[in-house]
Formats: C-alpha cells, structure tokens, sequence
C-alpha cells in the first residue's frame, strides 16, 4: 500500500478533495435552477430553451474542469485539443440535422392539398388539374380560332394536340361567357369554369387536359361547339 | 517488486499513453451519443398518435435520477482521493456509494421503461419512442457496464489491495463514469426537460 502511495502524485496534477466538493455543489445548484424553471413555468418559449440548454453547457463545463480536470495535463495537452476537435463535430452534427430537417420538414410538409397545387404552380411551375400533373407547356404550339359571332361558333370542333391552344374571339359587342361542359353538366377544363370574353376581344386557353371536351355559351345554351385534345 | 521498479520507470509516460488512449475512446463515444441526440432532436416530435415526451415523463423521477447521478460522479471523485492516497478503506467506501447510486439509478431507469412498454408504449409505437428508447437506452447500458467494470476492479482491490494497475484502472473508471454523468445531464436537458416547454 505505501508502493502505492509512493508511485501516484497526489500533488498538483490531480484535484483534491475541495476541487470536487466545488464541483459537486454548483452541479447541485445547475440542475436544481433549471429544473425549478421549467417545473413552475417560470418563463416560457424560446427564452426557457436557451436558459436550460445554457445551464446544460454551464454543468458540462463544471464536470470537466472539477472532475475530469480537463486543461490540467502538462503541454502539449492532446487531450484538449481532442476534446475541442470533438466538441466542433458534435455542433456540426446536431446543429446541421436540426436545421436540414428542419427545412426539409417545412418543404414536405402539406398543409392541404390545394397548398401543393399552389406551390408547385407557383414555385416548381408545374401546372396542375386537380392535383394532377399536366406537364408544362411550352415553346410554340399550334393556336386555333373560334369566333363567336350571335349564336354561333366557328369552327364547333376542333382537333387538337396538348400544349396547342385555342383563341375564343368575340366579334360581337357584347360579352359572351364560355361554360365548359353542357348546360345541365358544368365541367372545368384546366381548372376553369368560364371564360368571360368582353366585347370584340380575345381569351386564349392552353389545352392542358386530354380528352373530348364540351363548352357551350352561357347565354345560349344551344350554342355549343367541342374539342378534342390528343397526346402530341 | 524488482517488476514494479522497472514499471515504475515508464510509468509517466505510459500512464500518459493508456490517459490519452482512454479519452480518444470517451470522445468517439461521445460522438455515438452525439448522432443518437440529433436523432433525437429531429424525430421527438414525430408521435405518430402515440403519446409525446410530455405524456410520458414524469420530471421528479428524472430529477431524482440526475441527483443520485451527480452525487456518483462526487463519490467517484472522492474515492479517487482516496485512491491516490493509496488509501484502501477510503477507495471502497466512496466506490461503493458509487456502486450503490449507479445501481439505484439504473434501477429507476428500467422502472421507467417497465413501466412505459406495460402501457403499451414501446420501441415501435413511433419514432420518438424509438429514438427516446435509443438514446436513453444506451446511456443505460454503459451505466450497466460501467457498474460491472466498478464491482471486478472493486473485487480485485479488495482481494490484492491497491496497487499501480488498480489506481490507474480506478482512474480511467472514474473518467467513464464523470462522462456518463455528462452525457446524462443532456438527456435530463434535451429529453427529460425539453419534453415540457416545447
């Protein structure tokens, strides 16, 4: 037992007991703290967070210095410079998850499904038809011409690709109201229920969805014409 | 004893070598704990209709399991005074408090996961289960072996008395378990306290 005594240094190197007791004493103190706050709802939102975690830290740093005895190892203290290299990995890992997920969480997830609509419209330009992709249509595509003139339409079908588009020009002086779908069936076409055309001007849609599609004139449901659209 | 003259030597620089060999694998531990707590911090909110923290925990229990914690960590410190000292009554006493506290801690934490899978919340109920069980889990387990580790060196102190080796082993011992307190005091912050103001 005094081999013992003799080959250990019970000197400087290490903390004795009062290094510990101090320890001890403000790791006591440093949980009871927050603890106390967050049991009594003391304060509350971000500033409690940033409290507690701060304590957290505070405690850490009370357990490496008066037990661990971190910094007191003669130079050059590998051990330091271990622990800080460390300690940036741990704060790359969990401050970089926290906020890609957070990212990713607030990008993925949808309030409802008219936000996705909305959002793809917007932000991705992805035209969608009840949460269905159409595709985006672009470059130069083949536009044709319906005149409205009284009760007519000219031409009252039309054959057509995707992504072609279709000119409604009213010649009279009045508006007309284009409906899609028959007069006892409203349908949408391309999201739409009806194409107001003031006088003597021109609405053109981008025919986006396939199928033969019905429209008919608000004011006259007799006056009605169709279109057929085909993949390109 | 012509053995421990010629170890006695070397004895610096080795025991600065088995220090620094000891503290590479606290720190990538450490780093282990580190990515359990970032999947801690992405997923505790992912319930799935299960209960969330705030249902769960019960905030005296985990005070009472810090407590008992830090408290180990100071008689793992004073028995290393008493180690350092060469003194043997001393090492036993306050490494056997030690013992004692670890094992009422992990006695409280298996109490706590007894009683959360009895009510039918286990690892698979959701993410936050999963990755609650997960860190704390671990944490668990290396208390577990870090008690295990305490009671056969303890066994050998007792049997041949303090020597060179025992004080050193003590020494490493006493480093895993003020890291174990570290570590559990961010899960009594991140998990346990967290859990009642987010």
């Amino acid at each position: 037992m005094s081999n013992a005594k003799h080959n250990t240094t019970p000197k400087a190197e290490h903390g004795a007991t009062p290094s510990y007791v101090t320890g001890f004493i403000l790791s006591l103190i440093f949980t009871i703290i927050p603890y106390y706050l967050v049991a009594n709802h003391v304060i509350a939102g971000m500033a409690i967070l940033v409290t507690i975690l701060g304590f957290a830290l505070l405690q850490m740093a009370v357990q490496i210095i008066f037990f661990l005895h971190l910094g007191r190892q003669k130079s050059p203290n590998w051990q330091l410079f271990f622990f800080i290299s460390t300690f940036g990995i741990i704060l790359v890992v969990v401050v970089a998850s926290i906020w890609i997920m957070h990212h990713l969480h607030h990008n993925m997830t949808p309030v409802t499904t008219a936000d996705v609509a909305k959002r793809l419209v917007e932000n991705e330009g992805i035209p969608q038809i009840d949460g269905k992709k159409t595709g985006a249509c672009e470059g130069v595509h083949t536009t044709y011409k319906v005149t409205l003139k009284g009760n007519t339409i000219t031409p009252s079908h039309i054959d057509a690709h995707l992504c072609d588009r279709i000119s409604f020009i009213n010649e009279d002086k009045d508006a007309h109201y284009i409906m899609f779908g028959s007069f006892e069936q409203p349908r949408q076409y391309g999201g739409e229920d009806m194409l107001t055309i003031t006088n003597r001007r021109a609405k053109t849609i981008v025919l986006n969805e396939l199928g033969t599609h019905h429209f008919h004139d608000h004011m006259n449901a007799r006056t009605t014409g169709d279109f057929a659209v085909t993949p390109n | 004893m012509e053995v421990a003259e010629h170890e006695e030597r070397h004895e610096p620089e080795y025991k600065d070598r088995v220090m620094f060999g000891f503290w590479v694998y606290l720190m990538t531990d450490l780093l282990m704990f580190t990515v359990l707590f970032a999947v801690y911090a992405v997923l505790h909110a992912n319930t799935a209709g299960g209960p969330s923290g705030r249902d769960l925990f019960s905030q005296p229990m985990a005070l009472a399991e810090t407590l008992i914690l830090l408290t180990s960590s100071f008689t793992a410190g004073l028995g290393m005074v008493g180690a350092r000292l060469g003194n043997k009554k001393q090492v036993l006493t306050w490494f056997g408090i030690t013992f004692a506290l670890g094992l009422a801690f992990l006695s409280i934490e298996l109490y706590e996961f007894r009683e959360f899978i009895h009510e039918g919340h286990t690892l698979a109920t959701s993410a936050f289960l999963s990755s609650f069980f997960v860190l704390v889990g671990t944490h668990g387990l290396h208390i577990t072996s870090g008690l295990l580790w305490m009671a056969i060196t303890l066994a050998f102190v007792v049997k041949r008395g303090l020597n060179v080796h025992l004080v050193r082993k003590l020494n490493l011992l006493s480093l895993f378990w003020h890291f174990l307190d570290i570590v559990w005091i961010f899960i009594f912050t991140v998990v346990y306290l967290m859990a009642f103001i987010l």
